[in-house]
């Protein structure tokens, strides 16, 4: 079984998606035999109030919760997001949260962050990070927007020992505490590997010397990205099968207690 | 990854079973299950023809964008090493590749000792490390003279020029008229943002690739690494009417579409695959692409070869 814990539905709003609708994602899906993905909304990374992608989301994957399973987008300076998140919880079953801070224009160590962290930590919800949407230099004219740096994950993960968090779309953690042993790190943090390599420098293999396999996911960004490069790297990853299979879709489903 | 230190440390026979191991093992799978012939590119430590002369086998994969590390590095040897063994996972038969100075502009000197040092690579890694000579077109004579001594006595495939100047600056043209007349390619650095990017102020793009190649109809020009971070959708439209340009897919941008897009505007006959060192950014993004296996081949090995082919001396 694979799970993806990196894909999405909808509109970008700087470059056509294509297989970006449930349907057409499921197809995706069963080219590449991955089993189940979770999915946000990529149009509420640019809108204003999130709440109307988390709808769409809700909507587009009604019928397929057997293999989508909805995140929620929230930003938590945006008036009522307290109730965007039972809602998202409550009645569309979401599971999780995406934040992008940078997107959004806020700080992960302020204040209302930090309560939308432990709102979501109180539902039992998991929390995601893509570290970035895109490449920066292909960026429009009309915006520049950097990726989190790590240093600012760092201290989210310590701040917030009891929360889940899932780091997606990152690289350079073995730069960093994050990806290091003995970081004296709460072990609350899992690492997305769609933009780690997994030859030459080999920073999935290291992050599985240094973590443990346990901490390491299986994700795509799909349909922003192909599919298949993450996939290359399951195949070439010098690792034993048994971590594998934690990667492919173990950690995954007992994270996210599918 | 025992396979792999076989591969490198070993004798020759065990060399050549390994490498068969992995072809089937890997390659056929990597690559979306594209049939590769038995016929490979030669293992590390066989002696082997070079690319300038005689008739390749057909369904090669060649990594049009490829580095050599530069010596100043201290794990340059092991880090070379661990190239080959990424293609050999890969399933990637050859590698084009230069080695850059670390600063530029590249001196004299610099790209002269970078050039020596690929021709080393090219030794230590028969058959499998292809040549490109890089120079600062700055020097003008002493770049031609690197550039016809770098093909024809050390049997470089091409030249490689990075971005000291915009390549449609006249600067540029004596290198473009001595590919021209060697039949050799130019690899260009190239990236199209939509800001100016500081430390690269004389950077090409896809716009100035195809007006040197308007200029130069009888060069062959490949536009690095489309996928190498700049707006891939707006240099892919910028060379469609450029037919001289081939543009390379490597870079670590895996935006799905990208290959397709490329595919669609230009053509597959324009593609050449390429890593650019994001190896399997490079590999993942063809077996993605929703195009047939015939196409594949042509942009995973069969565009390039029909460019070496083309080689006068």
């Amino acid at each position: 079984m694979i799970v993806d814990v990196n894909a999405y539905l909808g509109h970008f709003a700087f470059r056509r998606l294509r297989h970006n609708t449930a349907a057409a994602l499921l197809a995706l899906m069963d080219a590449k035999k991955i089993d189940r993905a979770v999915v946000s909304s990529a149009g509420a990374i640019t809108y204003r109030n999130t709440q109307a992608g988390n709808e769409e989301v809700a909507e587009e994957v009604r019928g397929h919760s057997d293999r989508l399973i909805p995140f929620a987008v929230i930003n938590p300076f945006y008036a009522g997001w307290q109730d965007d998140l039972q809602i998202c919880h409550e009645e569309f079953g979401m599971t999780g949260l995406r934040l992008y801070p940078k997107w959004h224009n806020y700080q992960l160590s302020s204040p209302c962050s930090r309560e939308l962290v432990d709102a979501t930590t109180e539902r039992g919800m998991v929390i995601s990070i893509p570290i970035r949407v895109e490449d920066n230099r292909q960026r429009s004219w009309l915006l520049n927007v950097p990726d989190v740096p790590l240093e600012e994950t760092v201290e989210l993960v310590k701040a917030h020992p009891r929360a889940r968090f899932i780091l997606l779309n990152g690289i350079g953690y073995t730069g960093c505490p994050l990806g290091r042993k003995d970081n004296g790190l709460p072990s609350n943090y899992a690492i997305e590997l769609s933009r780690l390599s997994a030859v030459l420098a080999n920073e999935l293999g290291q992050l599985i010397t240094n973590l443990g396999a346990e901490r390491v996911m299986f994700g795509t960004g799909m349909p922003f990205n192909y599919p298949d490069p993450a996939l290359v790297k399951l195949e070439v990853l010098d690792a034993s099968e048994a971590d594998k299979e934690k990667i492919r879709s173990q950690n995954a489903i007992t994270w996210l207690r599918l | 990854m025992t396979i792999l230190q076989t591969t490198l440390d070993s004798p020759q026979s065990q060399v050549r079973v390994s490498r068969r191991m992995l072809l089937r093992s890997s390659a056929a799978v990597v690559l979306g299950g594209i049939a590769l012939p038995s016929a490979r590119g030669v293992a590390v430590g066989q002696s082997a023809p070079v690319m300038s002369s005689g008739p390749q086998p057909k369904g090669k994969v060649i990594d049009c964008h490829a580095h050599l590390n530069h010596h100043s590095r201290s794990t340059w040897e092991a880090d070379d090493r661990k190239l080959i063994e990424a293609a050999d996972k890969l399933g990637i038969d050859q590698l084009c590749c230069s080695t850059l100075t670390p600063h530029w502009p590249a001196t004299l000197d610099g790209f002269r000792e970078c050039n020596q040092w690929t021709a080393d690579g090219m030794r230590r890694f028969p058959g499998r490390v292809l040549g490109y000579c890089y120079v600062n077109p700055g020097y003008g004579r002493e770049a031609l003279e690197e550039i016809r001594r770098c093909v024809e006595e050390r049997e470089f495939i091409g030249i490689k020029l990075y971005n000291e100047y915009t390549c449609t600056e006249p600067v540029v043209f004596p290198i473009v008229e001595l590919a021209i007349e060697l039949g050799v390619p130019i690899l260009h650095h190239a990236s199209h943002s939509h800001y100016f990017v500081e430390d690269q102020p004389h950077m090409s793009d896809g716009g100035h690739l195809a007006e040197l190649a308007r200029r130069y109809p009888e060069a062959m020009l490949i536009c690095a690494h489309i996928s190498g971070g700049g707006d891939w959708e707006w240099t892919i439209k910028a060379l469609r009417h450029a037919p001289n340009v081939l543009l390379d897919t490597s870079g670590s941008v895996t935006d799905e579409g990208m290959v397709d897009t490329a595919a669609a505007v230009v053509g597959v006959d324009r593609l050449v695959f390429g890593c650019d060192s994001s190896m399997t950014a490079g590999v993942g993004k063809i077996r993605g692409a929703n195009l047939s296996t015939q196409d594949k081949e042509k942009i995973l090995g069969g565009n390039m070869m029909r460019l070496l082919r083309r080689r006068k001396s």
